[in-house]
């Protein structure tokens, strides 16, 4: 046992922690293997039946036949459309708005409450309201997007804000600058980290609405590839949309949001900690 | 007497919310078909409740989404816990889980209609993936941060691997499941609604999805304020004073 233990240490470990010393990216790629090993083999052994729970060589196949049609480019173009233009609006909302409600004490008693309010609703409670609204379109999905992109923005640099110790804003206004200014280079760098994390929350909540989103008012879209398979009963596209979902927001997430987040808590983060 | 007055503060604007939409509602005379006003939804309220319909829904809803955490909580913890215990099982397995807490929730939702049916299964189903994944990763994180010489400490103190898990790993690992649990929970719920609007023939989201259908914005606009206080409770009253009580009694092993 502990020689096995030893060998496995010296020939496997020690291995691969070199190898992912080297190359960071594969850290994340190789802990899948032994998951898609363990998916092919308990598809191959037929387990459940085939139809229910097809293997990996089927969903690679399902990629290439879609993205040759070109169904595949097409539909991941326009969710990850929606998603930045949902985003975008979100954070061009959310910001100005976010500051106001920190900094003025009477803007905060009047509108923290309706914040917290509509934000339990949740976006999805939304939709069928707006599809009597909107109809099946891209204004339904894009007012869901940013609805759930507006609030943790919102809620978040609310927070930030009010992490800034006065004596900051007191200091600088002190040395001269002007209110605007203040707002500038006191406040918004200090609320900087909670912005991002808001911005980071808020697309991961905004992300699981477009695919609520695009299942129900369907017309393109991942979420409606996946739910356009399931009418087909086609478990093999539902999968490939699955994955191609968690890849994507994997990126996203890991390679995009995670170190920006990290950058800007080391870069202005220590503004909080007084 | 102070509660009181801050409880007042609070609820002022959201009663000069209410205001406002009857007053917008009756000066520009908005089709309600469009948007009801205040009076229609109170007697869509007390419509729903007499008839029972309301309290069949939120039941129905109710016990989905708790059938489905506790399940997912049985399995996640110790499974989190398993994991976290050697730093190089749980950084191994870290991208796994972040990529399953990634899709965990709707995503789910066309292969379990596929797999379970439309039906209590697939909902219950949904709601367990979006809290099984986000606890388990957060749970494996904690322990991973639970500083090793407290572990090293627990063992040379003769500490035996039950122990170790009870007195040491559980409860520094505590403040993360909590908020794991939290943010599952808030999926979850996303999920539920989403899931009973195209799954089901009972609960919040049907109840929402239908009255669509015959362009009943009272009854739609009833749901949702029903969908928003109801969250409001679970997190405000359950799950907010569950998180701030186990930072203060354990979050300081993380800072150690």
């Amino acid at each position: 046992m502990n020689a096995a233990l030893r060998l496995w240490n010296l020939r496997v470990w020690g291995p691969y922690m070199r190898a992912t010393a080297r190359w960071p990216a594969l850290r994340s790629i190789v802990p899948f293997l032994p998951l898609l090993a363990l998916w092919w083999a308990v598809a191959a052994a037929e387990v459940f039946p085939r139809a229910f729970f097809p293997g990996p060589a089927e969903v690679v196949g399902a990629f290439f036949t879609l993205t040759y049609k070109g169904i595949l480019p097409e539909y991941l173009f326009d969710s990850v459309t929606r998603l930045a233009v949902g985003a975008a609006v979100g954070v061009a909302l959310g910001i100005p708005l976010g500051l106001l409600v920190g900094l003025n004490r009477g803007a905060h008693t009047a509108l923290w409450p309706i914040l917290l309010f509509f934000q339990a609703i949740g976006d999805i409670a939304w939709l069928p309201i707006l599809l009597i609204w909107f109809g099946f379109g891209l204004t339904t999905m894009t007012f869901v997007i940013v609805y759930t992109v507006l609030f943790p923005i919102v809620l978040n640099t609310v927070l930030g804000v009010r992490s800034i110790p006065i004596d900051l804003h007191r200091a600088a206004r002190s040395l001269g600058a002007s209110p605007a200014r203040v707002v500038w280079e006191v406040v918004l760098p200090g609320s900087l980290p909670n912005i991002v994390t808001g911005l980071r929350n808020g697309l991961g909540y905004g992300w699981r609405a477009l695919i609520a989103a695009e299942i129900i008012v369907g017309t393109s879209g991942i979420g409606f590839l996946m739910f356009d398979a399931r009418r087909a009963g086609s478990v093999v596209e539902i999968m490939l949309g699955m994955i191609v979902l968690g890849i994507l927001w994997y990126i996203v997430d890991a390679w995009v949001l995670a170190p920006i987040e990290r950058a800007t808590g080391q870069r202005w983060g220590m503004v909080q900690r007084q | 007497m102070r509660r009181l007055a801050s409880a007042a503060v609070f609820s002022l604007p959201l009663i000069a919310l209410v205001v406002l939409w009857a007053i917008v509602v009756r000066a520009f005379e908005v089709n309600p078909r469009l948007f009801p006003d205040v009076l229609s939804v109170g007697r869509a309220a007390i419509e729903s409740i007499n008839d029972g319909s309301l309290l069949g829904h939120v039941a129905a809803s109710m016990w989905r989404v708790l059938v489905g955490t506790v399940l997912a909580l049985i399995l996640a913890i110790p499974m989190g816990i398993a994991m976290g215990v050697s730093p190089g099982v749980s950084s191994f397995f870290t991208p796994v889980f972040r990529f399953f807490s990634v899709l965990a929730g709707i995503a789910w939702i066309p292969i379990a209609t596929l797999w379970f049916g439309y039906g209590f299964g697939a909902i219950v189903f949904v709601i367990f993936n979006a809290v099984f994944f986000v606890v388990t990763y957060n749970t494996l994180l904690g322990v991973a941060s639970i500083p090793m010489p407290l572990r090293h400490a627990a063992a040379s103190l003769g500490a035996g691997p039950w122990q170790m898990v009870t007195q040491v790993l559980l409860p520094g690992a505590l403040p993360n499941i909590v908020t794991g649990v939290r943010t599952g929970l808030g999926f979850a719920w996303r999920g539920l609604i989403a899931a009973e609007m195209i799954a089901t023939n009972v609960g919040l989201g049907y109840m929402l999805f239908v009255a669509r259908d015959f362009y009943r914005t009272e009854v739609i606009v009833f749901g949702m304020i029903v969908i928003g206080v109801l969250w409001l409770l679970i997190d405000r009253l359950l799950l907010v004073p569950l998180e701030r009580a186990t930072m203060e009694r354990w979050g300081t092993v993380r800072a150690a």
